[in-house]
């Protein structure tokens, strides 16, 4: 491409996104609109994952202790288990701390116990996996360990959550391939609009002998431009909103877990001024195709 | 230069526009072509103009066949022709330098060049006074010479004009056929549809006739029609 041309081609875009200035700014809206609710279901979508992977990462073995082992044979055992390849890290739990903890929990149902001075409870370790999916199988294992009397793990959460988080991932796949397509086409038809509005020029293009790539890169960089400025929009708003939110959650939800946003914020921008432009310039094609024909 | 041999033109919806056409015209000519509305003009002009294929036959034009020629290769093809239209298809918010600076633009011109035949095509046809003005503050026969500047400024071996004068009165017209004549002595072929007795009586060159898309005349120094 010559120089000469290309800045041609930017003079002719930018003159036909102002001369064009009601229907930029539609085409401008289009992809903000779409960006913005796109860009909201990618931060919701990554959040709940985020969040899913805490809870599974918080998901743990408890492996409860035969009564008759001693001390020593406790400790022993520790150390077998904490040999164990999934296994990331081990706590001993005593009864006493568990029944305290059971205690913290449910109050004074314990409190009879205590009084009494018995312990219905068994010492137990609490084991972390390295990746969550491997609870089952180190589940498994462990109870087969002498000296384990039982393993618990919540048997039934963690398969659930897993079909859950891939089943919220796949409906939110569908919605955004969804959401992109349907600006593709609004794109396509807003800037068929100004193809429509500049036919005769480009029939005069076509007669005076200018190629068909010279006929097209003004309208492939108003379609890019106009992408990239309706991605801009949301990227910036979703920025400030989502830094907010961050900040408000951490205060008064502090129990809920977020994304932090120095981790996201800038891949989402990236991806929405790609997105953006894309859409402009897949959109542009579209509808000067068309019209090149003679 | 210019040559059609047994060239037929049916239109899609079965229309027989043209039948059995053969002529050719040689290098500075200049040819009226003539005929009733519907007689098939318009397809002849579009043909030379590579807008659409003949069903039958073969255009020759500066040694290559139209009918053989390659997509890509059109472009080249058109900027060797300068086309005229009836009713100008001028860019009406552009100034008329502009419309004309237009076509050596998007040819990718280097502006230096633009700069020097803009004004040259202008003053030829008579308009370097309204350079800044915008074609809807013009009359007719103004717009159609911008028109005509805008076809000479990439300086074409042919100039093709589809009933150039059709919306003009008679005295304009006549002016532009004047400047299609100055445009013609300086060695560009002119062809030039049209249906203008007054016109073609007047000017004394080639008549080619065409009545229901057959050639029924063609004569040097010819007439609107043969019974005078
Ligand atoms: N695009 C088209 N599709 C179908 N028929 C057409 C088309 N253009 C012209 N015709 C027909 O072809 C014949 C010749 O038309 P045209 O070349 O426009 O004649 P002229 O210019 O001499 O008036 C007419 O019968 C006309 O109706
Ligand atoms: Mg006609």
């Amino acid at each position: 491409m010559i120089f000469r041309n290309f800045v041609y081609y930017i003079k002719e875009a930018f003159g036909s996104i102002f001369r064009n200035g009601w229907m930029s700014l539609a085409s401008v809206s289009v992809v903000t609109v779409t960006l913005l609710m796109l860009g909201s279901f990618i931060l919701l979508n990554e959040n709940v994952e985020f969040l899913a992977t805490e809870i599974k990462n918080q998901v743990e073995i408890i492996a409860r202790v035969e009564e008759t082992l001693t001390p020593p044979e406790v400790e022993r055992l520790r150390a077998q288990v904490i040999q164990l390849e999934k296994v990331a890290e081990v706590r001993f739990v005593s009864k006493e701390e568990a029944l305290q903890n059971l205690k913290a929990q449910l109050g004074d149902v314990v409190a009879g116990y205590e009084e009494e001075g018995r312990n219905p409870l068994r010492d137990s370790f609490e084991i972390r996996t390295i990746v969550p999916e491997d609870i089952p199988a180190v589940a498994a294992e462990l109870a087969a360990l002498p000296g384990i009397a039982e393993v618990d793990y919540g048997a039934d959460v963690v398969p659930k959550l897993f079909s859950v988080t891939n089943v919220l991932k796949w409906i939110g796949m569908a919605f955004m391939i969804g959401l992109a397509v349907t600006a593709v086409f609004l794109i396509a038809n807003t800037i068929k609009l100004t193809v429509t509005a500049r036919a005769k020029e480009i029939m005069i293009m076509k007669w005076v002998g200018a190629t068909e790539w010279f006929i097209r890169w003004p309208f492939v960089f108003e379609g890019l431009l106009l992408g990239a400025a309706g991605a801009l929009i949301p990227a910036l708003i979703l920025q400030r909103l989502y830094a907010e939110a961050f900040t408000w959650t951490r205060i008064n939800l502090y129990f809920l877990p977020l994304v932090e946003p120095e981790a996201i914020l800038g891949e989402l921008t990236k991806l929405l001024l790609l997105l953006g432009a894309s859409i402009g310039t897949l959109g542009s094609i579209f509808s000067i195709r068309r019209f090149l024909k003679v | 230069m210019i040559e059609f041999y047994h060239v037929n033109m049916v239109y899609p919806n079965g229309v027989v526009a043209l039948k059995n056409i053969t002529f050719t015209i040689e290098r500075s000519e200049f040819v009226f072509m003539v005929g009733a509305s519907g007689a098939g003009k318009s397809t002849l002009i579009r043909l030379l103009g590579r807008e659409f294929l003949p069903t039958a036959g073969r255009i020759r034009v500066f040694g290559r066949d139209l009918t053989k020629m390659r997509r890509r290769e059109v472009p080249l093809y058109r900027r060797s022709i300068g086309v005229v239209f009836q009713d100008f298809r001028l860019l009406n918010n552009r100034t008329v330098y502009e419309n004309v600076a237009f076509a050596m633009r998007v040819l990718g011109a280097p502006s230096r060049e633009i700069r020097k035949r803009v004004p040259e095509a202008l003053a030829m046809v008579g308009l370097e006074k309204k350079a800044k003005r915008k074609p809807p503050e013009l009359s007719g026969g103004e717009q159609q010479r911008v028109c005509l500047a805008r076809a000479i400024v990439n300086q074409p071996s042919l100039i093709i004009a589809d009933e150039p004068t059709g919306n003009l009165d008679p005295e304009t017209s006549m002016e532009i056929v004047e400047l299609l004549e100055a445009i013609n002595i300086r060695g560009t072929t002119v062809i030039m549809a049209t249906h203008d007795k007054q016109i073609v009586d007047a000017k004394k060159k080639r008549v080619i006739a065409l009545e229901n898309g057959q050639v029924v005349r063609d004569e040097q120094r010819g007439a609107y029609s043969s019974d005078f």
